[in-house]
């Protein structure tokens, strides 16, 4: 295994109370392996990325508990010096935003040359001529012309290829890319992840694709692990998962989008709303909004059940729920 | 057909750029919308789909006369409503109502709910006298799903869902016939997406609303519309019902767009045909000649630079009628049946890295 999670455990202090963000989260990516992690704004699926690349803001976060395992290594227990060898040259993360992410003051040649800079010593020139070489990689037309350039002078779809690229500089064993495509149009969302899964392959990386859009998770992930209210609620091969979901929350997630392809049903509406961090309902935190909960879900917190080899559901009643 | 409510013909807006402090010149334009025809039936679901910046927006906030063409007509029963002021254009406001996107800036939020649905009858007050108005906020209160008592709450103790829910409420307020909704979902997570578009399906059979549906997302839009425009930098480029839009696009922006849209289905990945458009959308100051979309279009010939194409019924599907047979701005305009591979149709495999342009 490329990288392991055990057990993670986030909070964070608000005005509100303690918020468990992360509540024991535990996955793993194998080398050239896609897995997606889905869920909806709240679930922690960003919060887990972050502390995995140690980029949580501490305060007012703070992690109480668990592993993070990568090559080997618990990274929960680096120093931060060493930490940041790790960060950028082995793994390396892709944010939504592109352009706030990106430095408006430095030119985007710059930005790149600055991963080869400072973590391989390399010369300002030779810098540059990397930036060049990894622009074309990317395939950002007039590379040549254009590293001079700076973000703003870029089109939403062409600073995410920017952030691909500076992901991409070091050559990483793993990328997690964060709602990569959420801010680019569906055209442009289109050629941003057939870019991505084509370096994959051909770098074989691993890759956590964090996202709340079902379809492009249909498109590209190995595997997937559907998070809710800070929990993995379940986690199951693709294919597996949209043939037979084994837990209400994914059903009720699958059901609830309109497709090109089905219409003229009702759309599925799961009630109510996502639970407040602060205030995580007892027992299972989806039986408030949940159509099987019985009484047990009310009290008892359901474990990670062995649906099959590799798959897992943390629902009680999760045959029922994979018989339809 | 529906007899129509609204009709826009040739709908132009420019926004003037201009240079210089003392003496101000134009020194160009963006073409935000540059030449739009639709109309839309009583009781009828229209849905506009693009991407950004191609206008559909402003084509939104013409309609509630929020931004004045510079050219065309919007035609509400047959009177044009771009010309109006004073006590005719308010006639007509309280008649066609919009649903904006964010929920979060469009309710102010040292309003409470009661005074931010009330705010209609205070502009007017002909709708419902005063002793009336408590009980008919709760009233469409209790119809978009929320509990009535929360009528004194502020908007902050609601979630994006609910305040969504709030501004429908808003929008239905003076009993409209026609509602505008700007990408009325975007802004919501997956789960509450759906209970709001069953809430809006159900309100406009209600009702008997005509709606406008404005939004980028295909799928939401087949779901919910009776007939899907597809906008492309300033111009519908294909229209017609959701079955001929969706199953047999003939233009091929919208093929190219259709084969985008991820489907959630892994096991169709394999055997999905993509069309990957090369490049970007051009900036709409800087319109390409003739056909628009030519700059990015697999097909583009020379002709393409040269002539601006119709909106029309392309001349070699009028014969023979059936679902292609609809109004598609293209020369070489084919039928593109998505997930179909009917013999002698053209639907390129690949990205066509090198395209015109």
């Amino acid at each position: 295994m490329l990288l392991e999670v055990r057990d993670l455990h986030v909070e964070f202090r608000t005005r509100d109370g303690v918020a468990r963000a992360v509540n024991g989260v535990s996955y793993g990516v194998d080398e050239g392996e896609t897995l997606a992690v889905l869920g909806e704004s709240g679930s922690g699926k960003s919060v887990t990325a972050q502390a995995i690349m140690g980029i949580l803001d501490v305060p007012p976060g703070r992690i109480t508990g668990g592993e993070v395992v990568f090559q080997g290594r618990d990274l929960l227990k680096l120093k931060e010096d060493e930490r940041r060898k790790v960060r950028g040259a082995e793994m390396s993360m892709i944010f939504q935003d592109a352009l706030s992410s990106l430095n408006p003051v430095l030119s985007v040649g710059d930005q790149l040359g600055e991963m080869f800079t400072v973590h391989r010593g390399m010369s300002r020139k030779d810098a540059r001529a990397k930036a060049v070489e990894l622009m074309d990689r990317v395939r950002i037309p007039a590379a040549r012309e254009r590293v001079k350039q700076y973000p703003h002078q870029f089109s939403g779809g062409m600073r995410q290829r920017v952030m691909i690229a500076m992901a991409l500089a070091l050559e990483p064993a793993l990328i997690i890319a964060d709602e990569p495509t959420t801010a680019l149009d569906v055209t442009v969302q289109a050629q941003v992840m057939e870019l991505l899964a084509e370096l994959r392959r051909e770098y074989r990386m691993g890759l956590i694709l964090i996202t709340h859009d079902l379809g492009v998770v249909a498109d590209v992930a190995d595997r997937i692990a559907v998070m809710y209210a800070g929990r993995i609620v379940e986690s199951a091969p693709v294919h597996d998962i949209y043939k037979a979901p084994a837990h209400p929350y994914t059903r009720g997630l699958l059901d609830s989008v309109p497709r090109l392809d089905l219409k003229g049903r009702e759309l599925y509406a799961i009630k109510g709303l996502p639970p407040n961090l602060t205030h995580i309902p007892p027992g299972c935190a989806f039986h408030p909004r949940c159509p099987l909960a019985r009484d047990v879900c009310r009290t008892d917190e359901p474990p990670l059940h062995e649906v099959a080899d590799t798959r897992g559901s943390a629902c009680h009643f999760w045959r029922e729920c994979l018989n339809g | 057909m529906a007899e129509p409510i609204i009709e826009v013909s040739d709908l132009v807006k420019h926004y003037p750029l201009t240079r210089g402090v003392l003496f101000r010149k134009q020194v160009g334009a963006v073409r935000a919308v540059d030449g739009v025809d639709f109309h839309l039936g009583r009781g009828e679901t229209l849905g506009i789909v693009g991407e950004s910046g191609c206008g559909k927006s402003t084509v939104a906030k013409m309609l509630v006369n929020l931004e004045r063409p510079t050219a065309g007509s919007i035609r509400y029963k047959g009177e044009d409503i771009t010309r109006l002021s004073g006590r005719a254009l308010k006639a007509v406001r309280r008649n066609i109502q919009m649903v904006f996107q964010d929920p979060y800036t469009s309710l102010n939020p040292r309003m409470t709910v009661g005074d931010i649905i009330g705010e209609p009858y205070d502009i007017h007050p002909e709708v419902a006298p005063k002793g009336d108005r408590r009980r008919r906020v709760q009233d469409l209160l209790d119809v978009v799903g929320l509990d009535p008592e929360y009528i004194n709450r502020y908007p902050h103790q609601f979630s994006g869902g609910q305040r969504q829910r709030i501004g429908i409420a808003r929008g239905l307020a003076l009993r409209p016939e026609v509602i505008v909704a700007d990408e009325p979902v975007s802004a919501l997570d997956v789960s509450v997406q759906a209970q709001v578009i069953n809430l809006m399906d159900r309100l406009q059979r209600e009702f008997e609303l005509s709606c406008v549906f404005i939004a980028h997302d295909l799928s939401i839009v087949r779901h919910i519309s009776d007939r899907v425009g597809v906008m492309y930098l300033g111009r519908i480029v294909e229209t017609g019902t959701d079955t001929e839009i969706y199953e047999h696009p003939t233009h091929p922006y919208t093929q190219a767009l259709l084969s985008a849209v991820p489907v959630p289905d892994p096991e169709a990945r394999e055997h999905r045909e993509r069309i990957i458009l090369s490049g970007d959308v051009p900036s709409p100051t800087n319109i390409p000649s003739g056909c628009r979309f030519r700059t990015r279009c697999w097909k583009a010939r020379e002709r393409c630079a040269r002539e601006v194409p119709a909106l029309a019924v392309p001349a070699w599907f009028r014969t023979g009628g059936g679902p292609a047979a609809h109004d598609s701005a293209c020369h070489f305009a084919a039928d593109g049946s998505i997930g179909r591979s009917a013999p002698g149709q053209v639907v390129p495999l690949e990205g066509h890295g090198g395209g015109p342009g």
